[in-house]
């Protein structure tokens, strides 16, 4: 029994031949991009001297979003075309089965400075997948192994799993039903100020008087996010100079995690970039785990920090995005 | 005699995951399944929602799209894929599909060009051959102008927007209006009440010095917006008419000029913007008065989908066109330097 095995989870697009428990031949290319291209050069080169192919097993992830997908397209189209059955497999299960420890982190490369990883004793997974910041990773302070499945390993996992592990969510998702955003208006004052309170208490909001400027003022953008007729967040952007920047971005605590923000922030980067300037820049209080994936999945970059910018002993990391 | 070769096209550019099969010149089947309503909640098409929607979908289409036209897989003559411009995530699903279909049966495979096979669509189910043609794409993706000499060795963008499409236009306006997603179909319900007189907006690019083929769009929206600004009052059905009309008049003033400049006198309208009402009717009357012969594909084949791949890939194989090599490159800002991928 031939198995065609296929694998494009991590920067390796590996293809190989398994017969009955034995590798045969495999094949592989080394390239963060272009698996689409890569592999069904693998494949054909396999087929040459072996054109019988009984079922296919394919590495599910996790891994980057359009690699992975290449791979998965491609071997479910294969198994269709032939009419043989095809069978989905964790590719971090398959690194994790080739390492001799007994309990150790197996991580791939996520992109945007993370890692896709799991957590292996005596050769179970325990926790994961996940998706994290590098270095949240690495402090967990466990044996960490990196790597690529192998044909033979990936072929040699037990079950079959029919949806790819993307394990991040999309980069931009669906805002809850009933959201709206528009821009906002002097008339807004009032109800952004009372909002400011909420969100800000006791971390020195704007003022009614200083709302009422900032929405009065040119060459700035105030958005609002609505739900039921209720002012739920805001945002705001302004251009100074050569560069557009973002002077607030604020969600009620429970609307957040929704993607309002997100939206907020593209729209700012929109009207940013329709604007002609070079970037667009935000402060953040540093350590603001709940901001910083967010601006980093948008394409911004740490560039400086500022000591006791938000106040003794509170320092901001300053970002920017390019939009040249 | 040998029958016409059979002839599977997959197309994933954009949002619709779209399987077409023809006969020749004889549409078989075309099936489209779309993520529309999934991008409709932030009002606008989100990559890689179409990407994972495109994974989910496309073997059902595949598998659809033979059930309709009664055929099996093992039939199919050759294969064709959008191999670009759109998407880069998007294609990729494709691309790699058609790969795998092909590599499975060892059929042929032909990597094409979206924006000419938006065109190559209009020989089905024709009797007229495709003479030599200018292409107007309007869609949520595109605002091309094309110069068709020979459908698959001479084709050429004379033009094409600067910054937004004019499907994207109309969205970014509907949703100032507060209309639905997609604004196409909305603005254009709304303007039939409203005066497309009332408002003089701006004819982006059209000044002497301006290159005559291309389109602008983002200035007459920001016109809107300014405008909204500072009459809060204003009718909405005029606003929606006058902008509607703005961009109209542009693309059949465009188009049709290039006809003329090219010695060309016939007219192809494809892209989701064909279906607008106004543009019928300004395209319909201009062009009759022009002396150039208009065609608008029926709908189901002028917005994205897996028959005009399949039209294009034909129009290919008749020309003796060799396939594409095995691993062809999705590309995702593919101009018409190739109607057919090497
Ligand atoms: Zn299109």
């Amino acid at each position: 029994m031939n198995t065609l095995v296929i694998d494009t989870s991590t920067d390796r697009t590996t293809a190989g031949l398994v017969s009955d428990g034995v590798l045969v031949v495999e094949k592989f290319h080394d390239d963060p991009l272009g698996h689409s291209e890569v592999l069904p050069k693998l494949v054909a080169e396999i087929l040459l001297s072996n054109p019988v192919i009984d079922s296919v097993v394919i590495g599910m992830g996790p891994g980057p979003f359009t690699g992975l997908r290449a791979g998965i397209a491609f071997g479910r189209a294969f198994a269709f075309a032939r009419n043989i059955p095809w069978r989905g497999v964790s590719s971090l299960d398959a690194i994790a089965s080739e390492i001799n420890s007994t309990d150790f982190i197996v991580a791939t490369d996520a992109r945007r400075k993370e890692y896709f990883y799991a957590r292996f004793t005596d050769s179970a997974r325990v926790d994961g997948p996940h998706v994290a910041l590098r270095q949240v990773v690495e402090e967990l302070g466990i044996e960490m192994h990196t790597g690529f499945p192998t044909a033979l390993a990936l072929s040699a996992l037990q079950g079959s799993i029919a949806q790819p592990l993307y394990i991040r969510r999309p980069d931009a998702y669906p805002a809850p039903k009933g959201v709206t955003f528009r821009p906002a208006t002097a008339m807004d004052a009032v109800a952004l100020h009372a909002l400011e309170k909420v969100i800000y208490s006791g971390e020195d909001p704007w003022s009614l008087a200083q709302f009422k400027e900032e929405l009065g003022a040119g060459d700035r953008y105030y958005l609002i996010a609505l739900f039921e007729g209720e002012v739920i967040g805001y945002a705001g952007v302004m251009v100074a100079g050569d560069v557009c920047d973002i002077l607030t971005l604020s969600v009620l605590s429970a609307h957040r995690r929704k993607g309002i923000a997100r939206e907020m922030l593209k729209r700012m980067i929109d009207w940013s970039r329709n604007r002609k300037v070079d970037a667009i820049m935000l402060e953040m209080l540093v350590g603001n785990r709940e901001a910083e994936p967010l601006y980093l999945s948008q394409g911004f970059r740490k560039i400086a920090e500022r000591a006791d910018y938000y106040g003794p002993g509170k320092p901001a990391t300053i970002m920017r995005k390019e939009l040249k | 005699m040998k029958s016409e070769p059979l002839v599977l096209g997959i197309e994933t550019s954009c949002d619709e995951t779209a399987v077409g099969i023809v006969r020749g010149r004889v549409l078989l089947a075309n099936v489209i399944s779309t993520s529309v309503e999934e991008h409709a909640k932030f009002g606008g098409v989100v990559p890689e929602i179409a990407s994972r929607a495109h994974l989910e979908a496309m073997q059902p289409t595949i598998a659809g799209a033979l059930k309709i036209a009664g055929v099996a897989l093992s039939d199919i003559d050759a294969f064709g894929v959008t191999a670009g411009p759109g998407l880069i995530g998007a294609l990729v699903v494709g691309t790699s599909a058609a790969s795998g279909l092909s590599l499975a049966t060892g059929k042929p495979l032909f990597g094409v060009n979206h924006l000419s096979s938006h065109v190559a669509v209009d020989i089905l189910d024709n009797e007229s051959a495709l003479r030599p043609s200018i292409g107007l794409l309007v869609s949520g993706g595109h605002s091309s102008i094309l110069r068709i000499g020979d459908m698959v060795s001479d084709v050429e963008t004379l033009g094409a927007t600067i910054d937004d499409a004019a499907g994207e236009a109309f969205d970014k306006i509907a949703r100032i209006l507060e209309l639905d997603f997609p604004g196409g179909p909305a603005i254009d319900r709304l303007a039939k009440s409203g005066d497309a007189t009332a408002i003089d907006f701006p004819r982006g690019l059209t000044r002497p010095s301006d290159n005559p083929w291309d389109f602008s769009f983002s200035g007459l929206k920001t016109a809107v917006s300014r405008y909204i600004q500072s009459a809060p009052s204003a009718v909405k059905a005029d606003i929606a008419a006058s902008f509607q009309e703005a961009v109209v008049d542009v693309l059949v003033t465009k188009a049709l000029a290039a006809a003329a400049s090219c010695g060309i006198d016939r007219l192809v309208i494809a892209g989701g913007v064909a279906a607008n009402s106004r543009l019928r009717e300004l395209a319909t009357a201009r062009a009759t008065a022009q002396g150039v012969e208009l065609r608008i594909p029926p709908m189901a084949l002028c917005t994205d989908n897996g028959a005009m791949v399949a039209a294009m890939t034909s129009l290919a194989l008749s020309a003796g066109a060799a396939p594409s090599a095995v691993g062809l490159g999705a590309d995702s800002t593919s101009g018409l330097e190739r109607a057919i991928w090497r």
